[in-house]
């Protein structure tokens, strides 16, 4: 290595140690933090998903319960009309089953891009659940307030190249390691996708937002909320929950 | 004077009959012309109304915007409200909710899996049992196999998506797609038949469900995508349609929301004025066209009618008979044979129309081809113009050629007539 | 033999050309309907025509080679539909992937396909990807942009997934609407340079189908199939002969007329001219002979009718082949999903032309025969005389 270079390399080394003195935090850790936050080895919960429509908002009510960031499985609760449809996610393949037409259907290809229920979410992206550790290099570079709380500027580059964006934007905050906004990329740098979160809660020794708005920038409107009305997190959850078999039952 | 020659017409077959069944012909050959291009026209309007326009076709502001895409979150609400209040501002016209929508469609194997699947584009229209608009769309005739839907959730498909997706009746299908708000949406139907359409772009993509079965899978109770007009007997009258169209849009334009109706007119969609209006002209030139050329025909026959009976002039000069009379009983002659032709070739010529008008003829027969809802059954159109055209041919060229034909007997020497009886 | 029918010819033509305006009435009304029989055909020919034309101009080509899983009329094939390319410098590979376009706040699923900037197989003008100097330049028909509300120069935003499922967004230039009858090149899809398209994806030298152009020889792939310039165009060219059997109804009137025409003229000669009849036999003529050459004589209607109907139809045609008659609407033709100029250019013939005047000319002899059947049946001194 040449002087130039060594020099170089020591600016770099002392760059971040200016940023990492002044939020005293390692950038990997922090991600993996975020990541014990958000998943857990296992969680049921009960949300309210809202979408605002041109002219009318639905209320959808779904309870999920979660394994790994692998295997999800939730059922709509209410209204009347989706009562007793389930979803079934195993690693990458997803299932919808129907109680009144008693079939299940395997959701794949081209209907991956549908909105689920109308929402500003389709349904890959509801599959994307690796922990980002595993799938982005974080970087810190700021710290401001956002939604009420005083956060990180969280900067994910994608490891790998089978990530459904390239790029993440997130604000954490600095108290709870919980993220407060997250802005979503395109490879190009385009924004896609705008999530904020809010209403910050302790759910055993974890926090969690409880309430959370997912916006597709590139469509009108006020986008999707998702409010978390019940919680819990490393409950015991048996298998046959996560087979294809409890779908009709 | 008058009964006298009807006497002489009468006993004189060749004076007569052969003219007069010529003229009947010919006038019933051209008001059937007239009913038959009118016809033509008739069957492009229809078949658009039929299918996509309506004869006016009510939507929300919004929608009209999008037409192409066919937005189903942008129908309209409180659908019923505006239905009732429709027929009652035009208690003429047949009020009809369609929905046009896409989806998956989903065949199950034994054990209730995937067996095939595909996307696809639905019409949902009104086929219980007494329903005209059912009667409207033709579907019964155009069956290839099976039936009609008889009960709740049962699916027609076209042929080709039928054979794409290897289904038989009697065969489960789970639709799947999104409600009017976007919600999952999925029913079972059993197919009831299949349908063919006529263009293998309809073929392979379209089915067909009961109206109500698609309000429910759409949650779109009380909603409406859009709302088909049509005049009584399904006749289509422009200015009709234009009245209703500005009356009712009129009203609404105080109105600011962009979910208010508003009517378009068939004209004003799929680009069907510019067709029409060309379809209009290059018919009239036609009929025109055709009415000369009859018109030539007759002519002709009156100018013969007058020409073989010189001799008879020549005889009835030499027996005292003024030249001008001779005339104009040649001429009044020709008044009768052209009216008494005229009137049993209308009579004729719109009977013919009124059959194609009714029946048709299926020329797919003879085009070995299946049955198809699109153009596959010659038809024409009985319209008031049929009830005078004919007069054109009939009596004027008839009479045109009667007055041509008598001038020669002023031209020739009495003695030249005479001497035409040949003796 | 041959001398005496050239001669019943010459007699013939003096014969009706001495009556005069009346002959001149039944050729009219004849030529009248050879003109519009020539002229509905040659329109539905024209069409035919235009049509295959512009499908082979626009979109098969020689015909096509395709992946064997990508089916044009099930989406669902579209995403792994693809393979590597065939390299053959007659062929140009299509690409096809889905995407999202954004105009206005809307969201608009839409194909994206993309096709060598250099090709000159099909009439695309993918020249335009390369002469532009926007970063991602693409080209949509028209019907497309008049669906959309979309306009040259406008930019509007797409969004797709690469090959490894990651987003990706971008302003796309709509740098070129082009103007074509084949609503199935144009409808719901955007076209772009299938380098960029490549580059864009990840899918690198990988094709949907490829376009052929002229012969294609070589050994096929299994994964392969191909489909004939015939094969792709068999749905259209049945639907054109199907429209063009409904409009036969039409000739059948117009002929009538006609004939009706002939028909009449011919009961006038037997009846008017008996005398000239009589004096034929006389002369030494055999009824026979009689009787042909008043039949020639329908007939002589009927061939002078197709020379004067050519004489003003060839041109005429010929004419509006070039011009083009204005006969349907654009948007009519794109909602059935069939291939139609809003012109059309009438094609006459020479098949069509022959085997008219050769229909005209026998109805024409046999309607002429049926009057003067009675011939034969005279009474020689009768005739002389002028009697029945």
């Amino acid at each position: 290595m040449n002087q130039r270079a060594k020099m170089k390399n020591i600016l770099y080394i002392l760059s971040l140690l200016v940023c990492t003195i002044g939020y005293a935090q390692d950038p990997n850790a922090l991600l993996k933090k975020i990541d014990q936050n958000m998943y857990t080895k296992t969680k049921v919960s009960t949300t309210k998903m809202i979408v605002y429509g041109k002219r009318k908002t639905k209320e959808i009510v779904s309870k999920g319960y979660t394994r790994g960031t692998k295997d999800s499985f939730s059922e709509y609760l209410s209204p009347a009309r989706e009562k007793g449809t389930k979803m079934l996610k195993l690693d990458d393949k997803l299932w919808i089953y129907s109680p009144s037409s008693d079939r299940t259907i395997q959701i794949s290809g081209h209907m991956l891009r549908q909105s689920v229920n109308g929402s500003d979410m389709s349904y890959e992206d509801m599959m994307q659940e690796k922990k980002l550790v595993d799938m982005y290099t974080p970087k810190i570079t700021g710290q401001e307030e956002m939604n009420g709380e005083q956060c990180y500027i969280l900067e994910l580059n994608a490891k790998t190249e089978n990530v459904t964006y390239q790029k993440i934007k997130m604000w954490v905050d600095i108290n709870h390691t919980v993220p407060m906004r997250q802005d979503l990329f395109a490879k190009s740098g385009q924004l896609l996708k705008t999530i904020n979160m809010s209403d910050i809660r302790k759910v055993g020794d974890r926090y969690y937002p409880f309430k959370m708005n997912y916006k597709d920038v590139l469509k009108d409107g006020k986008g999707t909320d998702f409010v978390v009305l019940e919680m819990e997190n490393n409950v015991e959850i048996p298998d046959h929950i996560f087979n294809k078999s409890n779908l009709k039952k | 004077m008058l009964e006298f020659l009807f006497k002489g017409l009468i006993r004189d077959k060749s004076r007569s009959v052969l003219p007069v069944i010529v003229v009947a012909l010919g006038v019933s050959l051209s008001v059937f012309f007239v009913g038959y291009m009118k016809g033509m026209i008739g069957d492009v309007v229809d078949q658009n109304a039929r299918f996509n326009t309506g004869h006016v076709k009510v939507m929300s502001r919004a929608y009209v915007q999008n037409i192409s895409q066919k937005p189903l979150d942008l129908s309209l609400l409180d659908a019923e409200v505006l239905i009732k209040d429709l027929k009652h501002q035009y208690p003429e016209m047949n009020w009809v909710k369609r929905i046009n929508f896409g989806g998956i469609l989903d065949v199950p194997d034994e054990n209730g899996q995937t067996k095939t699947q595909g996307i696809a584009g639905g019409i949902a229209l009104d086929l219980s049992e007494n329903s005209i608009d059912k009667e409207r769309m033709k579907l019964g005739n155009n069956l290839i196999r099976g039936t009609l839907p008889k009960g709740a959730y049962q699916i027609i498909l076209g042929e080709g998506l039928a054979k794409r997706m290897n289904v038989n009746i009697g065969d489960k299908i789970t639709f799947f797609g999104s409600t009017m708000d976007g919600a999952m949406s999925f029913q079972n139907f059993t197919l009831a038949g299949t349908v063919s359409f006529g263009t293998s772009v309809l073929d392979d993509r379209t089915f067909i469900i009961d109206i109500n079965d698609a309000e429910q899978v759409l949650d779109m109770v009380d909603a409406a995508q859009e709302i088909l007009g049509f005049l009584p007997n399904d006749v289509y009258d422009e200015s009709k349609i234009e009245t209703i169209k500005n009356d009712f849009n009129t009203k609404m334009s105080v109105e600011t929301d962009e979910f208010t109706p508003e009517i378009l007119a068939l004209k004003d969609q799929a680009g069907l004025r510019y067709m029409l209006d060309i379809a209009n002209i290059s018919t009239s030139l036609f009929s025109t066209l055709f009415i000369i050329a009859m018109s030539i025909v007759l002519w002709n026959t009156g100018l013969l009618g007058g020409l073989r009976r010189y001799t008879e002039f020549g005889i009835r000069i030499a027996m005292g008979e003024s030249k001008k009379a001779i005339y104009k009983s040649l001429i009044l002659e020709s008044i009768i044979i052209g009216l008494i032709g005229a009137v049993i070739g209308t009579l004729l010529g719109l009977g013919l129309t009124y059959y194609l008008q009714e029946v048709g003829i299926d020329i797919s027969d003879m085009m070995s081809q299946n049955s198809m809802i699109i153009s596959n059954v010659i038809r024409a159109k009985v319209v008031p113009q049929q009830l005078w055209i004919g007069f054109i041919p009939g009596v004027v060229a008839t009479l045109l050629g009667a007055l041509l034909s008598g001038r020669g007997i002023f031209k020739r020497q009495t003695s030249q007539l005479f001497n035409e009886l040949g003796v | 033999m041959i001398q005496d029918l050239l001669l019943n010819f010459k007699l013939a033509y003096k014969n009706i050309i001495s009556a005069g305006l009346r002959t001149w009435l039944t050729i009219t009304t004849l030529a009248f309907a050879f003109l519009l029989i020539l002229f509905f055909n040659s329109l539905y020919t024209g069409w035919e025509y235009q049509g295959v034309k512009d499908q082979i101009d626009w979109e098969f080509a020689d015909g096509q080679i395709i992946y064997k899983e990508f089916d044009k009329n099930d989406p669902f094939t579209i995403e792994s539909g693809h393979h590597q390319m065939i390299k053959n410098e007659n062929i140009a590979p299509v690409l096809i992937r889905q995407g999202n376009l954004y105009p206005q706040g809307r969201m608009l699923p839409i194909a994206i396909k993309g096709i060598p900037a250099n090709q000159s197989i099909v009439k695309l003008p993918t020249h335009l990807f390369h002469e532009s100097k926007e970063e991602f330049p693409v080209i949509i028909g028209e019907a497309m942009a008049t669906n959309n509300h979309l306009k040259k120069g406008d930019k509007i935003l797409l969004r797709w997934k690469d090959k490894n499922g990651t987003f990706d967004a971008k302003q796309i230039t709509i740098v070129g609407i082009f103007h074509t009858n084949v609503p199935t090149i144009d409808m719901g899809q955007i076209w772009m340079d299938i380098d960029l398209l490549w580059k864009m994806t990840g899918l690198e030298k990988e094709a949907s189908y490829h376009i052929v152009k002229g012969n294609y020889n070589h050994e096929l792939k299994s994964q392969w199939r191909f489909e004939s310039q015939q094969d792709l165009l068999k749905d259209f060219i049945s639907m054109v002969e199907m429209k063009k059997g409904s409009s036969a109804f039409l000739y059948i009137i117009l002929m009538f007329i006609a004939l009706i025409a002939i028909f009449d003229s011919q009961v006038f000669s037997v009846f008017k001219r008996q005398k000239e009849i009589g004096t034929y036999i006389a002369l030494g003529f055999t009824k026979k002979r009689v009787t042909l050459l008043l039949t020639i004589e329908g007939a002589m209607y009927a061939i002078l009718a197709t020379i004067i109907g050519s004489l003003i139809s060839i041109p005429l045609i010929s004419w509006l082949g070039v011009e083009g008659v204005t006969l349907s609407s654009k948007e009519q033709s794109q909602q059935m999903g069939i291939t139609i100029g809003e012109k059309l250019y009438p094609m006459l013939t020479s098949k069509l032309l022959f085997s008219s005047i050769f229909w005209i000319i026998l109805l024409s002899t046999i309607v002429s025969y049926l009057p003067v059947r009675k011939i034969a049946k005279m009474n020689t001194v009768d005739a002389l005389k002028g009697k029945k």
